[in-house]
């Protein structure tokens, strides 16, 4: 990398949004102070290649860079990791005109990617799409509702999952890329959630005609670039979030027991049990990712089901243990510490956000994945 | 190809509506879901009395009737199963 060293560009972030995590928090208003800064910085372009503009970085940048911005805010942290997501698709997938169009933009920090995946009733099941995508004199019709956009009112481009024109089978799902000019834009629902209220996550509908050359990758084929790149950096992405926010939460706790010696009584037994269960929870996580990460980067095929059981492993065991590391955080310091929403440590809004974690692709949906996957794999040997 | 192979693939195919399933055809496109791929292993081993290996269960394998036959045929080779 030829700018400042990653840890200062992410250390530029985290400050600012620190500054704002409170009142985000409070008004869930989207982070625009903290999406200038990953502009600013270059870190939007985190994983474009030099030779394109951008930082070069590894998919371990990204993940570390996710849990250093999780450890502030987990909505932000969520932001960067979802977009990263996206880039990481167009650079796998997009070809020829499209990559040439977007690789500077992002590369540049001017083009904020959302994803637009959801579908209602389909509870964020990504291998089917009911909206189909229409040919009309040569340009691609899109008319498309989602319950849930992470960002969809600040994003500037959007990756957009639709029916495959002609596509008979709901099994045939295009990815295509929309800049928000391109499309008209209606705010479908509020945003008043429990937790990563700055994620501004409403629902949308969006319409629009798309020139024929903005699908990523081939038509009806969004399949494969969930097996080689959607699936892993969005479970791999989101744990490293969820274990920056649990690990912050986990810290600053250490600074107020730490900072409140002679009135905690630090030899009590049960403090630190309580301790030590959060902090084993977060090295089990920290371990289950570096893992994976190594097995996604050095797996030719990772459609093998003991692949995919680690991948979605990685999710299911982050959001239980993150979430769980937290709650017990509560009841160590309880309810001045834990519970009080200006305590210093946070760990109310922790909570509220990680809360969101199981439904975040739900645990539920992939545990019915991974019964399926465990059948298959009558040996059971692990990747 | 065994024509049994694409017999025994048919009813997992809601795309099929009636048409002939040829060896290169697009097993997803034919409407076969990932989910269903334990039920195929069975009838393949109702059918020809072999197991695939675990590390045969890849997207490549399940792409077409004739990439699923050609991992199928292996393993009658390899087992000496007498289809």
């Amino acid at each position: 990398m030829t700018a400042a060293p990653l840890a200062e560009l992410v250390g530029r972030v985290t400050k600012v949004a620190e500054e704002h995590v409170r009142e985000a928090d409070e008004t869930a208003a989207f982070p625009v102070q903290a999406l200038d800064e990953l502009r600013a910085t270059g870190l939007l372009g985190l994983l474009v290649p030099a030779e394109d503009g951008g930082l070069g970085g590894s998919l371990a940048d990204v993940l570390e860079t996710s849990t250093e911005l999780g450890r502030v805010d987990m909505s932000v942290a969520m932001i960067f990791a979802m977009h990263c997501q996206q880039v990481a698709a167009v650079l796998a997938h997009a070809e020829g005109r499209l990559r040439a169009e977007l690789l500077p933009e992002i590369a540049a920090g001017r083009l904020y990617l959302g994803s637009v995946t959801t579908e209602a009733g389909k509870g964020g099941h990504l291998l089917t799409a009911e909206s189909a995508a229409a040919w009309s004199e040569g340009e691609l019709l899109v008319d498309r509702f989602a319950p849930v956009v992470t960002g969809g009112n600040h994003a500037d481009g959007f990756l957009i999952t639709l029916r495959a024109p002609d596509a008979e089978a709901d099994n045939q799902v295009s990815l295509v890329y929309a800049a928000r000019d391109q499309l008209e834009i209606e705010r479908a629902g509020g945003w008043q959630p429990l937790g990563m209220r700055a994620s501004d996550s409403g629902a949308l509908r969006l319409r629009g005609r798309l020139p024929a050359h903005q699908v990523v990758g081939r038509h009806g084929d969004f399949h494969t670039i969930v097996t080689t790149v959607f699936g892993p950096l969005a479970h791999l992405g989101w744990a490293s979030c969820w274990l920056g926010t649990a690990a912050g939460a986990l810290s600053r706790v250490i600074a107020s027991l730490r900072g409140s010696r002679g009135k905690t009584d630090l030899s009590s037994e049960l403090l630190m049990t309580r301790l030590s269960r959060a902090r084993q929870r977060l090295d089990t996580v920290h371990a289950l990712i570096g893992h994976a990460r190594h097995v996604v980067e050095t797996t030719a095929d990772l459609s093998v089901p003991k692949v995919q059981l680690l991948i979605n492993a990685v999710k299911i065991t982050a959001a239980e243990e993150c979430y769980r590391a937290v709650d017990e955080l509560v009841d160590a310091v309880g309810m001045r510490h834990g519970y009080l929403r200006d305590s210093p440590t946070r760990l109310e809004q922790s909570l509220r956000d990680l809360r969101s974690a199981v439904l975040n692709y739900s645990n539920d949906r992939l545990h019915l994945a991974d019964g399926r996957l465990t059948l298959l794999d009558q040996e059971v040997r692990f990747a | 190809m065994d024509p049994r192979m694409a017999e025994l693939l048919t009813p997992f195919l809601k795309f099929l509506n009636g048409r002939e399933l040829g060896p290169d055809d697009s097993l997803r496109e034919r409407g076969l879901d990932s989910m269903q791929s334990i039920n195929v292993l069975f009838e393949i081993e109702d059918v020809f009395g072999v197991s695939l290996p675990d590390e045969d269960i890849t997207d490549a394998t399940f792409a077409t009737p004739a990439t699923l036959w050609t991992a199928v045929s292996a393993q009658l080779e390899r087992q000496g199963v007498s289809s």
